[in-house]
């Protein structure tokens, strides 16, 4: 099977077509794209006039104002421009675990968010928190950047031992410009998330946070006297599993994401929880739509 | 209880036991081999853990909770080897008859409030210990046997019909208890339950009883539980009566035996009493198993109840009290119906008879009368003598029969022979009292044979001469010769010399005596516990009611005309018997029993051919725990298995 079908099968593929990434807010972009900036710039849709200073395209001098005024003005158009999207996505090894792994299930709601706004003329570009820093990550535009998109998401591993916080603070420093970014993690970070999602807020990103759990972690199925290694830090928890442990890690589990959802939801960052035995295009189609991180 | 411990292990055995509790304490606080488990973060893990030590206390408990269960099924297995127990009264057995003894005796306080009281709470104590499934019965006896309960399995039934059980004044016989024992032991007529098994016997006694020769124990299995001291001291009155005065008849004298049948001399004092009354007083020693006899004088009484109480020091008081009762004496009426004999009718008409008997004189013709017929079956008369003449029916009277047999069945004749020679006599019966009939010559004789259950008081060569025969309250005596006949001619025949032997008279007064209605030679009136008294009617129409020294007043029915039976002699003491509401009689019941009186008790008794030695104490058996424990050990374990499942249960 090939890379682009183990990440977004042809008929998802057809259906994400017709979505676009909603933004809850109008960025500035590098490029001019298809969407509407508040910068005024070259485009055929009149939105003001200005005086003319030496210099200024003569093209754009608006004579009928002239005639009457006896002044030079110019005028001003509307800028269409192209949103910066970017999938953070989170690629410690706490992410290898479930069936599909959690990993897995992030680079495949990457590629897909990441098709929409490839389709839409969005400027992607996808990351992983624990991004080398001198190196960069490509950025991709336009319909034919899906299969370099697919091979990049493909080649990553998640190997990345480094925190939230120290992995966004990265992002942050490496990406100073506005757009949305959609952070795939489970957020199963000791040094906790909520630094990792003040960095992204104080670049006034339009944030998503994506928390991706697998059933295993929500339902454990574990038995007996056990020696818990945590896959990151090798960190040791012995457990005898019970009945009343397993009601108790569950309520923890529940804390936990009502935590992070009530954290978000006050800072405005759209929250979703999603598992990794639920089908990609479900949630993109039905859970992220309704959410209103896509549209179409 | 004590408990007990049998140790069944050799020293490296328990070594090895021992180093069981030390390894699974070792082995449970030795690191875990736990499974290790990647997991993607132990945040949340760490985060549940140390929610759930919020209750440290109940936390280290719950986990070590497994630990204390395993310590504790081994601890329990450790405990079953070493089979714990304890003595413990021995269950009676599957089947079982309590045989409790109610005589006399039994009402000696050596032991408790009374040998009796004694014997029901050895009983109930072996009632206690039967378990389910086992079936007991309760007789009672003393010289009769009751049945107080039948086969039963339940205990509360055996518990009311021993608790129920009453002291008796009668004396022991255990032979018939034996035998309504053996008659429901034995498979063959049992009805109740099936006793294929032995049954055990309990007999609690204190074996003041005869051996019950000739009796066989089949499925009995007898244990003797003896009641009461072997080393008790007693001295009873064992005989007291009140006879005219040798040389002044017109005189009574009490005459009191008393016997020590301990091992120690006696003392103490004998007071007589009058109605309640003090007449007399007499102090007596008494060595170890010797007698003394006291005589008090009467003076002129004519009646009156005599109580004489012995003071001693003893556990035994039922013999220390005796009674007479002296009634008003009544002439005995005796008709002679002969066709003429002087010498008889000389020997009747005596001082000495006449002072107790009143003589009617009839001929053999007047037999075949209605109106004498009458008489006679209405028990006109106490004494009947036929000479040479039979009546049609039987009188409701002692007879004699002069020559000729009565005519009932039972009675025969053998031939007539000549000369018969007087080989014995029975001296010991009253009539042959002070009689000595050495010089007495018959001439010919019919030897008779008296009827099953008679007696043979004078018996020559050629057979009996003279004996003696129950009938239905009453006696018939049958002399098997004349004592002479007119004969037309010739004149008066005889055909012996008794007449004019100094015997004749002074049978004659026997006869009187004794077949005269009751001894009128002395006029104390006594018998002993258990004995059935015969009273005559008052008259014709009336009944009679008996009241007893309790109180209790006992209605008699009229067994045969003119005479009424009583039975109920139980209580020792004066009867007195009630015409309507007149007392027209009264009678004593006394102890009188050396053998009741004797109550050492008897450390073995002899049943048949076998001898049973006393068992003091109960039966006792170890009963162990060891299943017991085992069982909870299994019980611990399977707590365990469901505390582990429980605790890891998804």
């Amino acid at each position: 099977m090939s890379t682009a079908s183990r990440l977004l099968s042809p008929e998802l593929l057809a259906q994400l077509e017709r979505l676009e990434l909603v933004s809850r807010k109008v960025f500035r972009g590098r490029v001019k794209g298809e969407r509407r900036s508040r910068r005024k710039g070259q485009s055929v849709e009149f939105a003001d006039f200005r005086s003319y200073v030496p210099g200024d395209d003569l093209r754009f001098i608006d004579w009928n104002t002239y005639a009457r005024l006896e002044r030079l003005f110019l005028k001003l158009f509307l800028e269409e421009e192209d949103l910066h999207f970017y999938a953070l996505v989170d690629a410690s090894p706490s992410m290898d675990f479930g069936q599909p792994s959690k990993f897995h299930f992030a680079r495949q709601l990457a590629a897909a968010l990441g098709f929409i706004g490839l389709v839409r003329g969005d400027r992607v570009k996808v990351e992983t928190l624990g991004q080398p820093p001198g190196r960069l990550a490509p950025v991709f535009r336009g319909r034919r950047s899906l299969w370099r998109m697919l091979d990049y998401l493909e080649g990553l591993r998640p190997e990345e031992l480094v925190s939230l916080v120290e992995g966004t603070k990265r992002f942050c420093i490496r990406n100073s410009g506005k757009g949305i970014v959609v952070l795939l993690s489970d957020l199963m970070d000791k040094a906790g998330y909520e630094g990792a999602l003040r960095y992204l807020l104080a670049q006034d990103f339009d944030i998503y946070v994506v928390q991706i759990l697998s059933a295993e972690e929500v339902d454990p199925d574990l038995q007996g006297d056990l020696r818990l290694i945590d896959c990151e830090d090798h960190d040791v928890a012995e457990i005898t599993m019970t009945a009343a442990l397993r009601r108790r890690y569950q309520q923890t589990l529940s804390a936990f994401v009502g935590r992070a959802r009530e954290f978000c939801t006050r800072r405005g960052i759209a929250y979703f929880l999603v598992r990794n035995d639920v089908p990609v295009e479900q949630i993109i189609r039905g859970y992220l739509r309704e959410r209103g991180l896509v549209r179409g | 209880m004590n408990l007990e411990l049998a140790n069944t292990l050799a020293w490296w055995q328990w070594l090895i036991l021992g180093l069981v509790p030390p390894a699974i304490i070792a082995l449970y606080f030795l690191k875990l081999k736990r499974r290790p488990v990647e997991v993607p973060s132990t945040y949340l893990w760490h985060r549940s853990i140390e929610d759930l030590h919020v209750n440290t206390i109940w936390q280290r408990l719950r986990n070590n909770l497994l630990l204390y269960l395993q310590l504790a099924v081994v601890g329990l297995g450790m405990l079953a080897v070493l089979q714990p127990g304890w003595r413990t009264h021995a269950s009676p057995g599957k089947h079982v008859i309590f045989l409790i003894d109610r005589s006399a005796s039994m009402q000696a306080g050596d032991v408790g409030s009374s040998r009796l009281d004694e014997a029901k709470r050895q009983a109930l104590a072996e009632v206690d210990q039967m378990t389910s499934g086992e079936v007991g019965m309760v007789i009672a006896f003393s010289d009769t046997a009751e049945v107080r309960q039948s086969f039963t399995d339940s205990r509360a039934d055996l518990r009311r019909a021993i608790e129920g059980i009453g002291p008796s004044g009668r004396p022991t016989s255990v032979l018939e208890a034996l035998r309504v024992a053996s008659g429901l032991a034995n498979p063959s007529t049992s009805g109740d339950v099936d006793l294929s098994q032995p049954a055990a016997l309990y007999l609690f006694s204190d074996g003041g009883f005869d051996p019950p020769r000739g009796f066989a124990l089949g499925n009995l299995e007898p244990v003797y539980r003896p009641v009461g001291r072997v080393d008790v001291q007693n001295v009873g009155i064992v005989a007291m009566n009140v006879r005219r005065h040798e040389t002044r008849p017109e005189e009574l004298q009490a005459f009191v035996r008393l016997q020590n049948f301990g091992s120690q001399q006696a003392q103490g004092s004998l007071t007589l009493e009058l109605y309640g009354r003090t007449v007399d007083y007499s102090r007596f020693a008494v060595g170890p198993g010797e007698s003394h006899a006291v005589v008090f004088n009467l003076g002129s009484l004519t009646s009156g109840v005599l109580h004489a109480r012995a003071a001693t020091e003893d556990v035994f008081p039922l013999d220390d009290e005796a009674w007479v009762a002296i009634n008003r004496p009544r002439h005995a009426r005796v008709l002679l119906v002969t066709p003429g004999n002087p010498d008889l009718q000389r020997s009747l008409s005596t001082t000495a008879v006449q002072e107790i008997a009143e003589l009617t004189l009839a001929e053999p013709g007047a037999l075949e009368t209605e109106d004498f017929g009458q008489k006679l079956a209405a028990g006109q008369f106490d004494l009947v003598i036929f000479d040479r003449c039979q009546p049609k029916q039987m009188p409701l009277a002692n007879t004699m029969f002069i020559g000729r047999i009565p005519p009932i069945g039972g009675w025969a004749q053998k031939d007539r022979q000549t000369l018969p020679q007087i080989l014995d006599i029975d001296s010991s019966h009253p009539l042959m009292e002070w009689l000595d009939l050495g010089d007495v010559d018959v001439v010919e004789a019919t030897p008779i044979v008296p009827p099953p259950g008679g007696r043979v008081l004078v018996d020559s060569n050629i057979g009996p001469l003279l004996a003696i025969s129950p009938r239905e309250g009453f006696e018939d005596l049958v002399l098997a010769f004349v004592l002479s006949d007119q004969v037309p001619e010739k004149g008066r025949v005889y055909s012996t010399n008794w007449v004019v032997r100094r015997s004749f008279p002074l049978f004659v007064f026997n006869l009187v005596s004794y077949m005269g209605g009751r001894r009128l030679a002395g006029a104390g009136e006594s018998y002993l516990a258990g004995q059935t008294v015969i009273l005559d009617s008052p008259g014709p129409g009336k009944t009679l009611t008996v009241e007893t020294p309790s109180g209790r007043r006992i209605p008699l029915a009229e067994s045969a005309r003119g005479k009424f039976t009583f039975q109920s002699t139980d209580e020792l003491g004066v009867y007195s018997v009630l015409a309507g509401e007149e007392v027209v009689h009264r009678f004593a019941v006394n102890l009188f029993n050396p053998a009741e009186s004797d109550v050492r008790v008897k450390p073995g008794i002899e049943i048949g051919q076998t001898t049973v030695a006393g068992q003091i104490s109960p039966r006792t058996t170890r009963r162990g725990i060891w299943k017991l424990l085992l069982s909870g050990g299994l019980a611990i374990l399977l707590v365990e298995w469901y505390i582990y499942n429980r605790r890891v249960a998804m």
